[in-house]
């Protein structure tokens, strides 16, 4: 029996270890938020100065938010191994946005109720706002940022939910689109009922269902599976 | 939320004595879509939390034994909902797990530590400054007299109407199913109709299990009834909510008479309900659209609705009756 | 329907891809929460009423608690403690008095959220509580008053015809005009609260430096927040930076409350000294957040007996909560769209929102019409019954023409479009031949078929753009680039795509050469809120015009700079001129002058006239015009409703972009069968009972239906890109009583209020209302043992219209999904 609480943890600090290079694409720790530019929150339109960069003296030198951590976990997140200090009772969701700065997985509801958060668990998708970060402990975990390899091409799904615009607000679009293709990899996309049914778990309030259903019936063929 | 130590065995031996060591405070933590939801709701603060994901010897289900269905408790839900042979042999079973959350949580949700999710009550959940005896026992029922649309109709006490939610336990109640569990006494088993308690005076109290004993398997005994079964499930919506009402139903013909009925309620009472009422009704009748409302309407001889949740009598009933004749054309295929 | 690439020659009216689309299908896209913590950063959170109403006494922090590292801000640190919208009446800290549950009170602020989740356990409030007024109708009533001195936060009345000629005796005049037509109809038509539900809850990061406050998140109408800190912190406006951080939809829930999410985080933020993330979680934002205002309305009609409509009456009631948020305004759209789309000679319109101790009630997209077009839609099929039509024939007979008047005396002139719509929306529906059909009960399950006309007003309401001038710039950028700077925000709705594509056509110039910069109150001009179906219409235009004036600018420079060359090579030699590129003439041009941009203010059609007193005139300077039709199954054993087609034909003036304008109508149409079937707020005691995503129901992707979307262009002169008009709001309009229409058609239940949950329909079936109240539990009770709600739909089902009964195997989506239930030919029912 492995008894995690009895390993001697250290705490390292909420940052993480990245073991190799290629940060996600998201990049940026949490002492870089003070280079942040509004690039970073509207990639895709065009960065301006003002606002965000400019910091009150008030500010500098105060510590980072407080994260008590009390046991440490290796996570396989987008082909990248990181070691990473947490809370016992932080869902994979929060270390994955808070720790590991990887924001594409989102909180709708933290309860499971949206679909927001999916992520893949060992090739499954899952809801990671429920799940406890110290069970995804040595698993793969694919995350939106690592569908696709970073300035390389967009996997065909992602490029599918563009063709048929199926987003509107976009919120609920990386959960879809990892959702999504698991229902083609587990092979449950082979009609419009069939993944209507198995895309029910991905709320969406924009009403953007006939484009991720078009999506998903482009891009099937393409990933296979079914 | 409440913090925890946290211990991940990797065999059912390793788990019985992490939790004979545990104490009170210790839960076994499996899927984590009931526990760890209900953690950060407050509404579960375990001190020690035995996370049983990993006793892989748990995980393997097989559904073509001659005798008897065996689930393993760690078995996913996902995995036991695509299974072909079950979808053929039991569709009972099977829709009872693909109608149930979404594909998400049926990756994380396993088939043992779903019999225990608990209710959805939203006074259960909700807490403060609601009184609610299951969260705190003895602080009054805020439901009785409150919304009542989610209550129960069968099995409620003065204490507690809240619903068992589940799916998957209802269908299984309907085919005998039994539970075999670990503790540190040992090896035992529990028929699926007597693991779940009524409120009665101590709603705290859920099912017959010890707080240390662990469920390994579910077994389900063969059943000619199996192909001519259904579980129907009525929502507020198309997929991906709980049910308003829902049954689980089994039925084997012979001579154009119903030799076997098995009928169970779900989304209606404290407890996965078994009807005797409306299998009696059945037994030894054509399977009429006539003789399959009266079944419906014998199993909600006894219940005792309230305000917002008096439809589902007239609901339950007609769930039943829809159900028993899906069951019927299943079981008349050749 | 796929996206294409950008045509070449014209982007306007060509489905470019979404700006927005790779970040948002990447992950990349940052949303508030999305941006990396500021150093210092706290969390922050607010501590919330318990009770609908009462006098807060004063406020306990237990002294075992250790509150050294917790920031707490009382009303008492609350500079000027008003959320600025539009009467001033609420705090932005309650005090004294409390008016509705989950009113804040105390903020708190840590940089460890899990104390302060703790800290938040540790405060008490010390609350006397007063008996709430929780009723609208109560609330009218007067008893207890909770808001000004009738609790009444707005009233209006709309008169034409008869009911005009004394005003002070309008009602006397309208009854009896009344009582002079041939057929007279009355009926209450109730709709409910509505949640946006957004899939982003509302959070906003607010921090203070020497360039004053800032703010940046989840906000649709960044100077709504601008405003708001005016009057709270007296700040100058050049020293509050309101940025909007990409918004994960809004449908008007992000309009006026993220001002005081905005203002609880500065707060904080001033008295800390540090950044401040406040983030709702879903439960608070459904509690405390601004909701559909529920409504009543009770019609009285009357026509000639061949289906002439001639005189109207009509009471609204809106409950608008505990303040007056944007309830009057809420209500005059309400209020303006009540005798829906129609022609009537004499009307009487009563509107009143009056206050009850529930949490304000505010912004939904369509703003108070959805509310009395469902009734009027409802009550015009009922009329249809009483005269033995179809409610086609009725309406077609009496929809808005060219020349025609409405209810305040507009004359319509150009951009017409209901008879359009209908006619589309019947030939590809089917409608008429499914209709005459009669109903079709295969099994168990029947299907109808329904519809709903209407018109939305694009734009403010009356003078609003007038008083508000709206502005927009455009600047030139190096290289022959324009940058659009606006306040007019893209919350998932596609602005930033239809901005660039306007403006690329009106500049001549690649989609790729537009730029859309980010909005920030000290970097954009006000274009007026994102609100009302006014973006593409209203600052659409501005914007055309702008980039067209920047395009001539540059053009003359390029002709400046080849005539006096021409000129002087045309004496050297016959070789043509090299002219300057538009790029190098864009660059020689703000070289010179160093800023280059086009400022344009709104200016409405000079033909758009309206009194404020009267209530007369233009209301809007255009409407678009619809027709919806649902196709539906209901279960007649469990009163199950799928919609099983849905048809929208909308008049949208010119289409900037056809996918995503279609979107618009789907998205909005989808929220509206939500809002008919099943999305409900269950409220105990002014507090919400089902604040959860598991028990506030909204469509999944299997609740939606096909939609076949008709666009429709009836060009409005004024739209941009050849005649756009607004279509935010519209699609949310048609939606339930369409749906409502197809059950009556189904099963003969007329619904008459909302949502159409199976326990009404029940109820309905057998002529009773729903029960809303714990009284007569007993009795109720055994009369759901008596009868059999199920027979009893059946007969009625048989007994109306010529009903048609198949039998057969059962068709439809339902049955699909569910499997065969039934041995289909035994079971032919009538």
């Amino acid at each position: 029996m492995q008894d995690k609480t009895s390993r001697p943890s250290p705490l390292r600090g909420a940052q993480s270890k990245q073991e190799t290079a290629g940060e996600p694409n998201t990049g940026g720790g949490l002492l870089a938020a003070h280079l942040l530019t509004r690039r970073q929150f509207t990639a895709g339109s065009i960065a301006v100065a003002s606002g965000l960069s400019a910091l009150g003296s008030a500010c500098t030198g105060c510590d980072t938010p407080a994260r008590s951590a009390d046991t440490s976990v290796r996570l396989h997140v987008n082909g990248t191994r990181a070691e990473v200090d947490i809370d016992l009772r932080s869902s994979l969701l929060d270390v994955l946005r808070e720790q590991l700065q990887l924001t594409g997985a989102k909180k709708g509801c933290d309860h499971g109720q949206c679909g927001a958060c999916t992520v893949h668990l060992d090739g499954r998708r899952v809801a990671s706002c429920l799940t406890p970060a110290v069970q995804a402990d040595g698993r793969e975990i694919t995350t939106i940022e690592g569908l696709s390899p970073e300035g390389g091409p967009l996997h065909p799904m992602q490029q599918a939910f563009i063709d048929q615009d199926a987003l509107q607000c976009g919120y609920c679009t990386p959960g879809q689109i990892m959702a999504a293709v698991a229902c083609v990899r587990e092979g449950n996309a082979g009609s419009a009922e069939q993944i209507r049914e198995y895309m029910s778990g991905n709320l969406c309030r924009c009403g953007a269902y006939a484009g991720i259903l078009a999506a998903i019936q482009q891009a099937a063929p393409e990933i296979g599976g079914t | 939320m409440q913090s925890f130590t946290y211990i991940r065995p990797s065999t059912p031996a390793e788990a019985i004595a992490a939790m004979a060591g545990g104490g009170p405070g210790t839960r076994f933590l499996a899927g984590g879509t009931t526990l760890y939801d209900l953690m950060k709701l407050g509404v579960e603060g375990p001190l020690r939390v035995i996370d049983i994901t990993r006793l892989d010897a748990l995980a393997r289900f097989d559904t073509s034994g001659p005798h008897e269905l065996v689930f393993g408790a760690l078995a996913r839900m996902s995995d036991v909902a695509a299974d072909r042979r079950l979808k053929e042999d039991y569709p009972a079973l099977s829709e009872a797990m693909w109608k149930a959350a979404s594909q998400q949580l049926r990756n994380m949700a396993r088939v043992g530590g779903n019999l225990l999710q608990r209710t959805r009550c939203a006074y259960f959940r909700g807490g403060a400054p609601f009184a609610c005896n299951k969260r705190e026992p003895g602080s009054g029922c805020a439901a009785r007299d409150g919304m009542d649309r989610g209550n129960a109709l069968l099995g409620a006490s003065d204490a507690c109407a809240a619903v068992y939610p589940g799916d998957w336990a209802v269908a299984l109640v309907a085919f005998d199913a039994v539970v075999d569990t670990l503790s540190p006494r040992g090896e035992r088993s529990i028929p699926l109709a007597e693991l779940h308690r009524e409120p009665g005076s101590t709603p705290e109290v859920e099912t017959t299990l010890a707080p240390d004993e662990l469920i390994v398997r579910i077994r389900v005994p063969r059943s000619g009834a199996g192909r001519g079964s259904t579980y129907h499930k009525i929502r507020d919506r198309e997929s991906y909510a709980f049910a308003l009402t829902s049954a689980a139903v089994a039925v084997r013909l012979s001579a154009g008479v119903v030799a076997e009925a098995r009928v169970a309620l779900g989304g209606v009472a404290t407890r996965p309900w078994r009807s005797p009422e409306a299998e009696n009704v059945l037994l030894g009748q054509p399977l009429t659209e006539d003789v399959a409302q009266s079944a419906g309407q014998a199993a909600f001889a006894a219940a005792s609705p309230g305000v917002h949740n008096a439809f589902k009598v007239e609901l339950g009933a007609q769930t039943i009756t829809d159900a028993l004749m899906i069951a019927r054309q299943r079981a008349e295929q050749p | 329907m796929a996206t294409s690439p950008p045509a070449s020659a014209s982007a306007v009216g060509s489905s470019v891809p979404r700006a927005d689309g790779p970040p948002k299908v990447t992950g990349a896209s940052r949303y508030v929460d999305d941006l990396p913590a500021m150093p210092g950063e706290i969390f922050g959170r607010t501590v919330r009423s318990p009770v609908p109403r009462g006098i807060l006494r004063g406020v306990r922090f237990d002294p075992a608690f250790d509150w050294s590292d917790v920031t707490v801000v009382l009303a008492e640190d609350v500079p000027v403690n008003v959320v600025a919208l539009i009467l001033d009446d609420q705090p932005i800290l309650g005090t004294g008095k409390v008016n509705h549950a989950y009113e804040p009170i105390v903020l708190l602020g840590c940089a460890d959220r899990l104390k302060l989740s703790r800290a938040l356990q540790a405060v008490t409030l010390d609350i006397d509580p007063l008996p709430p007024v929780l009723d609208m109708r109560a609330a009218l009533e007067g008893e207890e008053i909770l808001w000004g001195t009738d609790n009444v936060i707005k009233r209006y009345l709309i008169t034409k015809g008869c009911a005009d000629a004394e005003r002070e005796r309008s009602e006397a005049a309208i009854d009896a005009a009344l009582a002079r037509c041939e057929v007279v109809v009355t009926g209450t038509y109730a709709s409910h609260h509505q949640e946006q539900l957004y899939i982003e809850p509302q959070g906003v990061i607010a921090w203070w430096d020497e360039a004053g406050a800032h703010a940046t998140g989840s906000i649709q109408c960044p100077f709504y927040v601008q405003k708001a800190f005016l009057k709270a912190f007296g700040l100058p406006a050049d020293r509050i930076h309101i940025t909007q951080s990409v918004t994960g939809g809004g449908f008007g829930g992000k309009e006026e409350y993220p001002s005081i999410i905005a203002l609880h985080a500065a707060l904080l933020a001033r008295k800390s000294g540090r950044p401040v993330r406040m983030i709702y979680d879903r439960t608070e934002d459904i509690e405390a957040t601004t909701k559909r205002h529920p409504a009543s309305c009770e019609i009285t009609s009357g026509c000639d007996r061949d289906g002439t409509l001639r005189a109207l009456k009509i009471r609204v009631l809106m409950d608008g909560g505990a303040y007056a948020t944007l309830s009057q305004v809420v209500l005059s759209r309400g209020a303006l769209h009540a005798s829906g789309a129609y022609r009537w000679d004499d009307v009487w319109i009563e509107a009143t929102a009056v206050a009850t101790n529930t949490p304000p009630n505010g912004a939904f997209r369509g703003f108070g019409a959805p509310q009395t077009i469902w009734a009027i839609e409802r009550h015009l099929d009922r009329v249809a019954g009483e005269l033995g039509c179809d409610p086609l024939d009725l309406k077609a007979k009496n929809v808005l023409r060219p020349g025609d008047s409405t209810a305040t005396g507009q004359v319509l002139r150009e951009s017409v479009a209901g008879e359009e719509c209908i006619a589309k929306a019947i030939a590809a529906s089917g409608y008429r031949q499914k209709r005459a059909a009669g109903p079709v009960v295969r099994g168990r399950v029947a299907r109808g078929i329904g519809l709903s006309v209407f018109m939305h007003g694009a734009g403010f309401t009356g003078s609003g753009e007038r008083y508000y001038k709206g502005k927009i710039a455009v600047d030139l950028a190096p290289g022959g680039r324009l940058r659009i700077r606006t306040a007019s925000t893209d919350i998932g709705q596609g602005t930033e795509t239809v901005f660039r594509q306007i403006a690329a056509d009106a500049a001549g110039l690649p989609l790729d050469r537009v730029e859309f910069e980010v909005p920030c109150t000290t970097t954009v001009p006000d274009s007026g809120p994102t609100v009302a179906s006014r973006t593409v219409m209203v600052v659409g235009s501005i914007l055309e015009a702008a980039a067209r004036e920047l395009a001539s600018r540059v053009r003359e420079e390029q002709e400046a700079a080849r005539q006096p060359r021409a000129a002087q090579e045309g004496q050297a030699s016959s070789a043509a001129p090299p002219a300057l590129s538009f790029e190098e003439a864009a660059d020689r041009l703000l070289a010179r002058e160093g800023k280059v941009t086009s400022l344009k203010q709104y200016e409405p059609p000079s033909y758009v006239r309206w009194d404020d007193e009267a209530y007369k005139g233009d209301a809007y300077p255009c409407f678009g015009w619809a027709c919806d039709v649902a196709e539906v199954e209901v279960d007649l054993d469990t009163f199950e409703v799928t919609v099983v087609d849905f048809w929208s034909a909308a008049d949208v003036g010119k289409a900037i972009h056809p996918v995503m304008c279609k979107g618009q109508i789907e998205g909005g149409s989808l929220q509206a069968i939500g809002w008919a079937l099943s999305e409900e707020i269950v409220w105990q005691g002014g507090k919400i009972r089902n604040p959860r995503m598991t028990n506030y129901i909204i469509p999944t992707s299997l609740d939606a239906p096909p939609f076949h979307v008709v666009l429709v262009e009836a060009p409005f002169p004024f739209g941009p890109g050849g005649g756009a008009k607004g279509i935010g709001e519209m699609p949310m309009d048609g939606g339930a009583p369409a749906v409502a229409a197809a059950v009556e058609h189904a099963t003969g239940i007329a619904a008459r209020a909302l949502p159409l949950t199976p326990e009404r329909l029940f109820e309905a079936a057998r002529g009773a209302e729903a029960p809303r109240t714990a009284a007569g539990r007993g009795e109720r009770a055994r009369r759901y043992r008596s009868s059999s709600t199920v027979r009893r739909a059946r007969s009625i089902c048989r007994r109306s219209r010529g009903c048609s009964m198949r039998s057969g195997g059962r068709s439809g989506s339902r049955a699909r999904r569910r499997g065969a239930r039934r041995a289909s030919a035994a079971r032919a029912r009538c």
